[in-house]
């Protein structure tokens, strides 16, 4: 290979596109970091200056909702550009196309696969106005001193801060720069057609109950499916793991062969990828008993078809995403990009997406924008004093309904593992690839 | 007299087309060409040159059952293409007299693609489901006491999908070869005995075929690539090299992706070879 | 048109075409019998348009027939009814003695050679000529003897490997000819086989047809469109127009006396007048002596079989047996003696030397219409006359065909 090809690492694409990204990628680590170290500049200045702005914001279809960006245009001024991309999208072009996007809605669990390729800058945690509001199992790891503390796999608080400002590495405690400023997420369990399982479902084992052969499913995402499928198997007892969201090679074998050996059986009816095939494998009844996200449940609900979240005595798998600044945002795009970080935070979203099921991550900011009975149902557990309504207008939940798993404390609380990209990821896609195979 | 211009003219003409030929195809298959032979982590990819992204394709588990996979569906594909094809094509261009009628259904033939691949791909579930219309009528007629499962999310249900799509790329080119065959060659068979069969036999097949070689070609190819469908139909259960390569590219691991292409690329070469071996297609051409 | 024919050279400078085994006397194909064939009262109906109506013909054994006319006249059809490729809407068709109307082709002991050859494409040249005996299932060691043996006769043996679009214009007809031949037909049917050559070939491949049907015995019934082709060919020329027939009669027949007007005008140059009868003096040998009122000439005198006084009739007088002269000459002093002649004034517009033969274009002093002579070159120089002159044109009523229709 010519030389200077080995002089550093390249992350690129297999697009046509990949001779620009790479040059940009360069062009971008050698010149010093864009951030300003004089904080907060006069704010008159920065309002006239913003209004130019246009900032191109990728996620996946979660928060890339047109109501929400034309909140943000009313009550910022500049422009925001949405694009709702899968999980997998979302992350290849954070990694190989940063010139594709100025803030990144991702995962935490995908960060260990982004941050290397040093195309987010550190977020400076001190010109941040609710970083000290968000619940703290972001921030410090801690919540009263519930399981989500000591939840395994890639827990937000293992990559949410960097060593310095200009480093790639993951800080173990707190620091003034993060990766990521937390936005929503949710703890994910088994969604159940009642009328068609016929018991209570009250451990993730259930999914591998005989009774349920050729009804079940799991995802056919390798990081988040292995996740659903430890939690099966070492519910049912079928194995233990040193850690479930850093399994080593033998325990990725071990899996492996337990699901080869369950798909063999004719046990799983389907693997889904997207929120909606999960819709639809739910809806259309093929599937009874499958992992499941949470408005996934009430999409099939909203159907007039009953399914329940089930609360599991073992707890949750849970996920969390934040967004993140594009290392090219400087100047005014860098103001702008804060100040749409301060927004997220402010509660207006989070009170929009929580009608949905998902938590905010400041959550007494969401309740300012919330009535009281919104906030009693999904965050207190409490019985629906009225008809729970989305920010679309469809009815989810009748007045007297009560959100599976209960409150806040009670589901987040009990979250046992997150997402995770584990050390042995090209193991593990691999494994994977045969288990599909099989 | 010397005129740059003329000599140059052929070139600038066909510049265009050559750019967007580099740019869209040879580009893209060196760089996946390339990118094989580079080191990867779980984080990055370094350009290298290693033979480990092949090694690994040929030592992986999933490697032989997966192409193994793909050659069933493409050779199950391709013969029920075949089957059907050739009796349309047959059916439009020698029983139906009317040109209009027969760019009708011809037109007819191209139904399928009349909606996207995703509402297609779903609009299956409510026909072969388990509550599905084909289940709810193997019910009632009492041939069946308990759903069929196999319907959907299967083998069947993935060439059943493929068939459907792919079909009218068989029934054109070999509906095409069928066109051009000159009518008076069918008269004079018959007109030295040729039965309705020995016609079929002696004429139009060995005529056909360059049609059903350009139609193989693309089915072959189709479904050697194929990975939206076997996901859909098959339920995310069933693997093809395209959905395996799709998974490593969905984590990120482009080395050992392009690798798994390259493989495949050279496979469904000599599928593609092996068939222009054994039909001379330029008289279609 | 005739001279042409007349004194054509390429017919006595012929290239010998045909291998020596086909110019050997005695025919080496054997189990060759050649077959009539007769359409009676014979219709074909597309829906409510008539193709051919009412035709009866008897085409003996051995003739070598042509259907001539123009395209859309229908000879196509009747051949192609012959053939078995065509239904037939009403009459019946006899191949020597058996009735085939409802016979498949291959059961009627024809053989037909198309317009563009129909070989297959896909087969050498030796399955080309072995498909109709495969057909037929004759065994294989037969076949191969019958395919040898023909592809000798047409001399092309050595392109038994090729496929057909590795051979020439001419090569390929003698295939298709060939394998016509090899299945042994009593009626041998070419669709007009020699329209895809150039004028050259066509020559040559008209006389080695010829040849090939003498040798034969075979019935050979030809459509085509080109009235030379038919002459030089045919024992018996069939002219259709329309659906119908406007003349049976053999070349000669055709050239000295046509029956219509329509074949008069199609074998070409004939200088035609048309008018009323007003006379018609009966002869004992069936050739009436007639006489027309044409308008702005006055009287012509023609033979033929008379028709009722008043009746809208013309005559034709072939462009050669017209004779010219000096105007100032006394009439009839060039037609030897004749007793009826016709004469009338005309000048000169056009004189076209094209060889042997010289056309010379005039127009009629009293009405303005254009006429033909042709005379031999060498005549035409003693002539000693110009574009621009006036002359005398005189030919006799015997050389003048009275047209009743």
């Amino acid at each position: 290979m010519p030389k200077f090809t080995r002089r550093r690492l390249i992350q690129t694409g297999l697009a046509a596109g990949a001779a620009i990204a790479t040059t940009r990628c360069g062009a971008q680590t050698d010149a010093p970091v864009g951030t300003p170290n004089n904080p907060a500049p006069g704010p008159e200045v920065n309002a006239n200056k913003m209004k130019d702005v246009t900032l191109r914001f990728i996620g996946t279809g979660v928060a890339q909702i047109n109501d929400i960006r034309d909140k943000a245009q009313e009550d910022l001024g500049f422009k925001i550009e949405l694009k709702a991309l899968s999980t997998e999208e979302n992350n290849q072009i954070a990694i190989t196309q940063p010139g594709q996007y100025d803030m990144f809605d991702g995962e935490y669990f995908s960060l260990p696969l982004v941050i290397p390729s040093g195309n987010l800058q550190p977020i400076d945690v001190s010109r941040l106005a609710n970083f000290d509001k968000i619940v703290p199992f972001f921030t410090t790891g801690e919540f009263n001193g519930m399981p989500v503390e000591k939840a395994q796999g890639t827990a937000p608080i293992k990559v949410m801060y960097l060593k310095d400002k200009d480093s790639k590495e993951f800080s173990a405690t707190p620091t003034n720069w993060a990766t990521m400023v937390p936005f929503q997420y949710n703890a994910d369990t088994l969604g159940y057609r009642p009328d068609l399982v016929g018991r209570e479902i009250t451990s993730w084992a259930d999914l591998f109950d005989p009774a349920f052969k050729g009804k079940t499913s799991i995802l056919d995402i390798p990081s988040i499916g292995i996740m659903d499928a430890a939690m099966v198997v070492e519910s049912a007892g079928l194995m233990t793991f040193g850690d479930k969201g850093n399994m080593t090679k033998a325990e990725i074998d071990e899996i492996t062969a337990i699901l080869i050996a369950k798909k063999k059986e004719g046990h799983f009816r389907a693997f889904w990828k997207t929120f909606d095939e999960s819709v639809n494998l739910m809806s259309s009844g093929e599937v009874v008993l499958q992992s499941m996200w949470s408005p996934a449940v009430t999409a099939v609900r909203s159907k007039g078809i009953e399914c329940i979240y089930a609360p599991l005595k073992e707890g949750y798998r849970a996920w969390g995403g934040g967004i993140g600044l594009s290392r090219s945002l400087e100047g005014a795009q860098l103001d702008a990009a804060y100040a749409y970080l301060d927004w997220v935070s402010d509660g207006w979203v989070g009170a929009f997406l929580g009608r949905q099921g998902y938590y905010s991550a400041v959550p007494e900011n969401a309740k300012k924008f919330m009535s009281a009975e919104e906030w009693d149902f999904w965050y207190e557990g409490k019985p629906a004093a009225v008809d729970m309504v989305d920010p679309f207008g469809a009815t989810l939940e009748k007045a007297g309904a009560v959100r599976d798993g209960g409150s806040f404390e009670e589901r987040m609380g009990n979250v046992v593992v997150w997402n995770s990209t584990m050390d042995e990821q090209v193991y593990l896609v691999q494994k994977w690839n045969e288990f599909i195979a099989a | 007299m010397y005129q740059p211009w003329k000599t140059a003219k052929p070139y600038f003409l066909a510049a265009p087309q050559t750019l967007v030929f580099l740019m869209f195809l040879v580009f893209p298959i060196a760089m996946i060409f390339i990118v094989s032979f580079w080191q990867f982590n779980i984080y990055s990819m370094t350009p290298a040159f290693t033979l480990d992204n092949y090694i690994g394709v040929f030592t992986s588990g999933a490697t032989l059952p997966t192409y193994l996979n793909t050659l069933k569906y493409m050779v199950l594909v391709w013969s029920l293409c075949l089957a059907i094809a050739f009796p349309v094509a047959y059916f439009l261009s020698f029983c139906i007299q009317r040109e209009s009628l027969r760019v009708l259904l011809f037109l007819v033939c191209t139904i399928p693609f009349w909606t996207s691949n995703i509402i297609r791909m779903i609009s299956w579930i409510p026909l072969l489901g388990r509550e599905g219309l084909v289940n709810q009528l193997l019910l009632n007629l009492g041939v069946v006491s308990q759903p069929v499962e196999w319907l959907l999310y299967s083998d069947f249900a993935i060439v059943l999908g493929m068939v459907h799509l792919y079909n009218f790329f068989m029934i054109a080119p070999v509906f095409n070869s069928m066109m051009r065959i000159d009518r008076t060659l069918i008269t004079a068979a018959r007109d030295m005995g040729a039965s309705g069969w020995d016609i079929l036999k002696e004429i139009i097949l060995p005529l056909t075929a360059p049609g059903i070689a350009i139609g193989s070609i693309f089915v072959v190819t189709l479904t050697m690539g194929e990975f939206v469908t076997v996901r859909l139909m098959g339920g995310g259960q069933s693997a093809s090299v395209g959905k395996l390569i799709s998974t490593q590219i969905g984590s990120v691991q482009y080395p050992l992706a392009a690798a798994n292409a390259v493989v495949l690329l050279l496979a469904t070469f000599a599928l593609v070879i092996g068939i222009l071996r054994v039909v001379d297609i330029r008289a279609e051409l | 048109m005739p001279p042409k024919t007349q004194s054509m050279p390429t017919q006595t400078t012929l290239d010998p075409v045909l291998s020596p085994a086909a110019k050997a006397s005695t025919p080496p194909v054997t189990g060759l019998v050649a077959a009539g064939v007769s359409l009676r009262s014979v219709t074909k109906r597309y829906g409510d348009f008539v193709a051919i109506e009412n035709v009866s013909l008897d085409i003996p054994a051995g003739a070598y027939c042509c259907l001539l006319g123009p395209s859309g006249c229908g000879k196509t059809t009747a051949l192609r009814m012959i053939a078995g490729h065509e239904t037939v809407s009403g009459g019946e068709i006899v191949i020597g003695d058996r009735p085939v109307t409802h016979l498949p082709p291959a059961k009627r002991n024809t053989a037909m050679m198309f317009q563009n050859y129909a070989l297959f494409p896909h087969k050498t040249i030796w399955q080309n000529i072995e498909f109709g005996l495969k057909m037929k299932n004759v065994e294989k060691a037969e076949r191969s003897r019958r395919v040898d043996e023909i592809l000798d006769l047409v001399g092309l043996a050595h392109t038994a490997q090729r496929k057909p679009n590795q051979l020439s214009g001419g090569q390929q007809q003698r295939i298709a000819l060939a394998r016509a031949l090899v299945n042994r037909p009593q009626v041998l049917m070419l669709d007009e086989p020699l329209s895809a050559l150039d004028e050259n070939l066509r020559v040559r491949m008209r006389s080695e047809l010829r040849k090939i049907q003498q040798q034969f015995g075979l019935t050979f019934i030809q459509v085509t469109h080109h009235v030379e082709e038919a002459f030089s060919l045919s024992d018996q020329i069939v002219v259709m127009d329309h659906g119908h027939i406007e003349q049976i009669a053999t070349p000669t027949e055709l050239f000295n006396k046509p029956a219509s007007q329509f074949v008069a005008k199609f074998i070409g140059d004939n200088n035609i007048f048309a008018g009323k009868v007003i006379n018609s003096i009966a002869q004992p040998n069936g050739q009436d002596l007639i006489e027309l009122d044409v308008a702005g000439i006055g009287t012509l005198m023609c033979r033929g079989v008379a028709t009722p006084n008043g009746s809208e009739a013309a005559c034709s007088v072939r462009p050669d047996l017209m004779h010219l002269e000096p105007s100032e000459l006394a009439p009839g002093s060039m037609l030897g003696g004749a007793e009826n002649f016709n004469r009338s004034f005309a000048r000169i517009t056009d004189v076209e030397l094209t060889g042997y033969v010289t056309r010379v274009s005039l127009m009629l002093e009293a009405t303005g219409q254009p006429l033909l002579y042709k005379t031999t070159t060498t005549g035409w120089m003693q002539a000693n006359l110009q574009e621009g002159d006036r002359v005398a044109i005189q030919w006799a009523a015997d050389d003048c065909v009275f047209l009743p229709y």
